[in-house]
């Protein structure tokens, strides 16, 4: 009898646990909150990670010279974090917690180009402005949502700049291969790469996917060999990208250039592949090489972001660290312009904003997506990170053609 | 032409890996009736075992597989001796479910001892090929293909032969009779879980030399695992290496089908699961207990 | 086991114990009140915890009642809710209908698969299955004309009137439960259960066990299948990677077990245990959340090897339960 009233009393206890209100995440109302549902475990961790750096800094900073100004008012910033196993639907509830439970005033994007589009519903519903720098699939922007900003490029213009690289070099290629996964992101990258290309004159003599679960890729390198490209472009992620760089190597396949989406700007490529990585370029919407000069409020030049990142977390500034904190800039700076912390102001200023950061331009269409900021081209020159493209920011030359597999 | 014998050899290949990767998930199953969510797991710690072996003390992954192996063996000694024992008589979804709360554990465990960066083992030799022919063929995965059907020939020399694998096996036929000729169950489970464990190890080192490791890599090739095992026929040593062989060459394929029909591309690479499945479904319609296994289950 | 033995170790017959069903009809009275007294987050935990239950309903028809393990129920709950999102896309915007046209779709692919499949016997079933749902899943994904990888977003009742997705899934839920029930004490069920302790034996007493097997996987589909229907719109947006997850694929099963297998009460409080601990650990761990989750599963597990519904039939107090708990060692 004991047991089981232990046991009906826990069912009950449970449900009332799980219904109990909880507090607001701040008590005092001069902080301004922001919620985010970033990735901490699930395969997406090292970019979850990337993202809640970019965040972070932004905020010490903030706080650190004396925070955000409101309408003469002078808020301090705290951000707070769930973990979204890098899962889309996961992600989306703790967007709803955040709103609902923990009453933030605004939402910071996830990483991802799918759980960026969940929460973005989310944030339409609750009508909360989110900004966010890790989703730049188009999708996220053709559903007509007034309450989400990106402030990336979009996904189809990943590796232009990689093509217009490759055409005005001698000899210039004129042949390109494409493998993607199957992902959302991914498939836009590809179909805009392959757009551009045939609009530019070049020609896609192999187009193929996989699934984004593959774990073996070497058929899909034999069928492109075949094709004798003089470009190679990946549109995926960090783990396909090793895959199909390692690939190409085993067996033998020779281009002028190789290009990936997301690859060889985070460490790990370099670190997993070693010599192999080199000469390998990879389309970036930010490098530490950018010259623009930012408004104040923040640290004003890519050379002073970077150099923060490395005294703070001991690493070289990644472009996700950069798009994360350039999300953040965009609040401090419609949140400064509205004069308030009412949702519906801020979304007014976020899509008139205009202004020109340490990241780039910051400026969103009527869609909400910032296609006024270039991307970047980079290239592992002797295991390290060189911005060759577009030429006015660069602080390289592209080097091109590849050399042979034994010779980087 | 050259590419179907260059798809071929991609698919024997990759079947070699596969082969090892289901083999010690179907000796488990098999024998002792547990369907371990944790394998994929452990193939991750075997990669790891590799990698921190590499990285730390410049040990050649395939010098690292028999530390992988008895390190593993340990474990899963341990775990089925003190854990998974109390409930050895539960029902079988008892301890799969056990096996996926111990499989969460070890992950996370892992995500903070290695972080969620993605790592990789890349040798001198790493890429280094030959040609046969139009046939371009990778020195370490011919190399893994060979270290796969060695372990595969001793396994089953092992489990025909020896005092312990012949218990082992009398123990997976009848656990009663067993017990009554003198067989220690508890030891003898112990010893096929660990086992078990220590080919997942030692497929996660060989799986270290063509993909990239994070502790999450795991699943997708438990999810392969369990395709190949009953593909092969479950508990049966040649039927993971029959299983991993077909499922590899069917995949490599497959990759090759590329049409579009009514403006609906079909990519047969990005299909390449499904037609993998369609296969296996038609091999258990055709032979409901596998390609090598017995006529009754 | 017969009826009777079932009842002497405590797990009280066919529909399982009678008191944990009276604490489960008791909870799920009071879930009705949720959306009145509480915020929409709070009503989506519930709503999740509802969704998992009928899930965990439709599995345990297959795998806890005729014994056949089934690792691809996951597959109906994605086409239930593809079944809402294409009639969504057409301009259909009726909750009802989605459900109705879900549990058709579902229960007719389940008939087909079911013939071939379910000859199978055992481990080569249950993998089978899973064939079958990570094929859907594949072909799914790579079908441009629903959305692929991308997915389809669906209109959205507006917020004054979310909470009939819901009621929809509380009903669903409560459907799934007395439809466990009504099926247990029937014919059916007993039919059912002489298919898990011994097929052959089975027929010979005259019972088919094909025809049955098909009964109990198709029911258990159109209960997935309705979960599905009503998860696609309450969420907005659906895609393979969510539809098809691995979680909705293990999760109804872990609940079912945990709770406890072949009984009415077990689904139910399951999902309660496995979603609310799951959620009150994130809410608490921001980072080692999984951790102690998987360690929560492990512990309960060892603690309870035949399920929660089981400590409501155990008599004897603590000293009983430790002791039987030697029972399962080797």
């Amino acid at each position: 009898m004991k047991l089981r009233l232990t046991a009906a009393l826990g069912a009950f206890a449970l449900c009332v646990s799980l219904a109990a209100p909880s507090a607001p995440v701040s008590a005092s109302d001069d902080t301004i909150v922001f919620g985010s549902p970033v990735s901490l475990t699930g395969n997406l961790t090292k970019e979850g990670h990337l993202t809640q750096e970019g965040y972070d800094l932004w905020k010490n900073y903030v706080n650190a010279h004396g925070g955000i100004k409101v309408g003469g008012k002078t808020y301090k910033v705290e951000i707070k974090y769930y973990d979204d196993e890098s899962k889309n639907d996961t992600s989306a509830q703790l967007a709803e917690r955040l709103i609902d439970q923990d009453h933030v005033n605004f939402l910071l994007g996830p990483y991802g180009s799918g759980t960026s589009f969940t929460v973005a519903q989310i944030a339409e519903r609750k009508k909360i402005p989110m900004v966010e720098g890790n989703g730049a699939a188009e999708k996220i922007f053709n559903q007509g949502f007034k309450y989400t900003f990106g402030v990336l490029s979009p996904a189809k213009r990943y590796l232009e700049g990689i093509l217009d690289m490759a055409r005005s070099e001698k000899p210039p290629a004129q042949t390109v291969a494409i493998t993607a996964a199957s992902d959302a992101f991914s498939q836009e990258v590809a179909a805009g790469a392959a757009a551009y290309a045939t609009a530019h004159g070049m020609k896609v003599v192999y187009s193929n996917k996989y699934p984004d679960t593959a774990t073996d890729v070497s058929s899909i390198i034999s069928a492109l060999k075949q094709t004798n490209p003089d470009v190679i472009l990946n549109a995926g992620h960090l783990q396909d990208a090793l895959l199909v760089q390692k690939g190409l190597k085993e067996q033998n396949v020779q281009a002028k250039a190789y290009g990936y989406s997301v690859g060889p700007d985070t460490p790990d490529f370099a670190n997993s592949l070693g010599k192999d990585a080199n000469d390998v370029f990879g389309g970036a919407q930010w490098s530490d090489a950018v010259k623009y000069h930012g408004s104040p409020g923040f640290y004003r030049s890519a050379r002073e972001y970077a150099k923060a990142i490395d005294s703070t977390y001991h690493h070289r500034a990644d472009y996700h660290n950069a798009e994360s904190s350039a999300a953040c800039l965009a609040f401090q700076y419609a949140i400064e312009r509205a004069g308030s912390l009412d949702p519906a102001k801020v979304r007014d200023a976020l899509a008139k904003l205009d202004v020109t950061t340490f990241y780039g331009i910051l400026k969103f269409d009527s869609r909400g997506l910032n296609v006024y900021k270039p991307m970047v081209v980079n290239q592992i020159q002797n295991g390290r990170l060189t911005t060759v493209w577009p030429q006015f920011t660069a602080d390289g030359k592209p080097k091109y053609p590849t050399p042979p597999w034994g010779q980087r | 032409m050259h590419l179907i014998a260059q798809d071929l050899v991609n698919g024997i290949l990759a079947g070699g890996i596969l082969a090892v990767v289901a083999l010690g998930f179907s000796l488990v199953w098999g024998i002792m009736n547990i369907i371990n969510l944790a394998h994929g797991a452990f193939i991750m710690l075997g990669a790891y075992t590799t990698y921190q072996l590499f990285t730390s003390f410049h040990v050649d992954p395939f010098l690292s597989l028999p530390v992988s192996f008895v390190l593993l063996f340990a474990l899963g000694y341990l775990i089925q001796r003190f854990i998974m024992n109390w409930v050895a008589r539960a029902p079988v979804l008892t301890t799969f479910l056990l096996t996926f709360g111990l499989s969460l554990l070890i992950v996370n465990i892992a995500l903070n001892v290695w972080t969620g960066d993605t790592r990789g083992v890349t040798t001198a030799y790493s890429g280094a090929n030959f040609t046969l022919g139009d046939v371009t063929v990778p020195w370490a995965k011919l190399f893994t293909l060979l270290a796969a059907l060695a372990i595969t020939g001793v396994m089953q020399l092992w489990l025909t032969r020896s005092r312990t694998g012949r218990a082992i096996r009398a123990t997976s036929m009848d656990i009663g009779a067993a017990q009554l000729s003198g067989v220690r169950v508890t030891e003898i489970y112990a010893i096929v879980f660990g086992l078990g464990a220590g080919l997942a190890g030692v497929a996660g080192t060989l799986i270290s030399l063509s993909y990239a490791l994070n502790p999450s890599m795991g699943d997708l090739f438990l999810v392969k695992a369990f395709v190949v095992c009953v593909l092969g026929g479950l508990g049966s040593v040649p039927g993971a290496l029959v299983g991993g062989l077909v499922y590899g060459i069917v995949e490599a394929f497959a990759t090759q089908i590329d049409v579009t029909v009514g403006g609906q591309h079909i990519s047969g690479s990005g299909l390449q699961d499904a037609i993998a499945l369609v296969v296996l479904l038609i091999v258990l319609i055709v032979r409901p207990t596998g390609i090598m296994g017995k006529a009754t289950a | 086991m017969n009826p009777a033995t079932l009842k002497r170790i405590g797990l009280g017959g066919i529909t399982g114990n009678p008191i944990a069903f009276a604490v489960v009809l008791a909870l799920m009275a009071l879930l009705l009140a949720i959306p009145l007294t509480h915020n929409g987050y709070i009503e989506l935990v519930f709503r999740n915890i509802l969704m998992y239950a009928a899930m965990a309903y439709g599995w345990n028809l297959i795998g806890g009642y005729t014994g056949y393990v089934s690792f691809g129920n996951v597959a109906f709950f994605g086409i239930g809710a593809y079944c809402s999102a294409i009639l969504a896309t057409h301009g259909v915007d009726n909750l009802l209908l989605y459900v109705l046209l879900a549990m058709a779709v579902s229960a007719v692919f389940a008939a087909i698969v079911g013939f071939p499949v379910l000859r199978l016997k055992g481990h080569y079933f249950a993998i089978a299955t899973l064939g079958v749902a990570l094929a859907v899943t594949d072909i799914i994904a790579n079908l441009d004309a629903l959305g692929g990888t991308g997915g389809l977003a669906l209109h959205q009742v507006d917020e004054a009137h979310f909470s009939i997705y819901y009621y929809a899934m509380w009903l669903v839920a409560l459907g799934s439960m007395l439809g466990t029930y009504f099926i247990a004490r029937s014919k059916l069920g007993y039919a059912f259960v002489a298919i898990r302790e011994n097929e052959d034996a089975a027929a010979v007493l005259g019972i088919s066990a094909t025809r049955y097997k098909i009964v109990a996987w198709t029911i258990g589909a159109m209960m997935a299948g309705a979960a599905g229907a009503v998860f696609a719109p309450a969420n907005g947006f659906i895609d393979p990677s969510i539809t098809f997850a691995i979680d909705s694929n293990v999760f109804p099963i872990a609940m079912t077990i945990l709770g406890g297998i072949g009984t009415v009460a077990g689904p139910f409080i399951g999902a309660l245990l496995l979603a609310g601990a799951n959620e009150l650990l994130q809410r608490f761990f921001v980072k080692a959340h999984t951790l102690f989750f998987g360690a929560m599963i492990v512990l309960i597990v060892l603690l309870l090897p035949r399920g929660l519904v089981w400590l409501f039939g155990l008599r004897g107090g603590a000293r009983a339960w430790l002791k039987s708990l030697s029972v399962y060692k080797a």
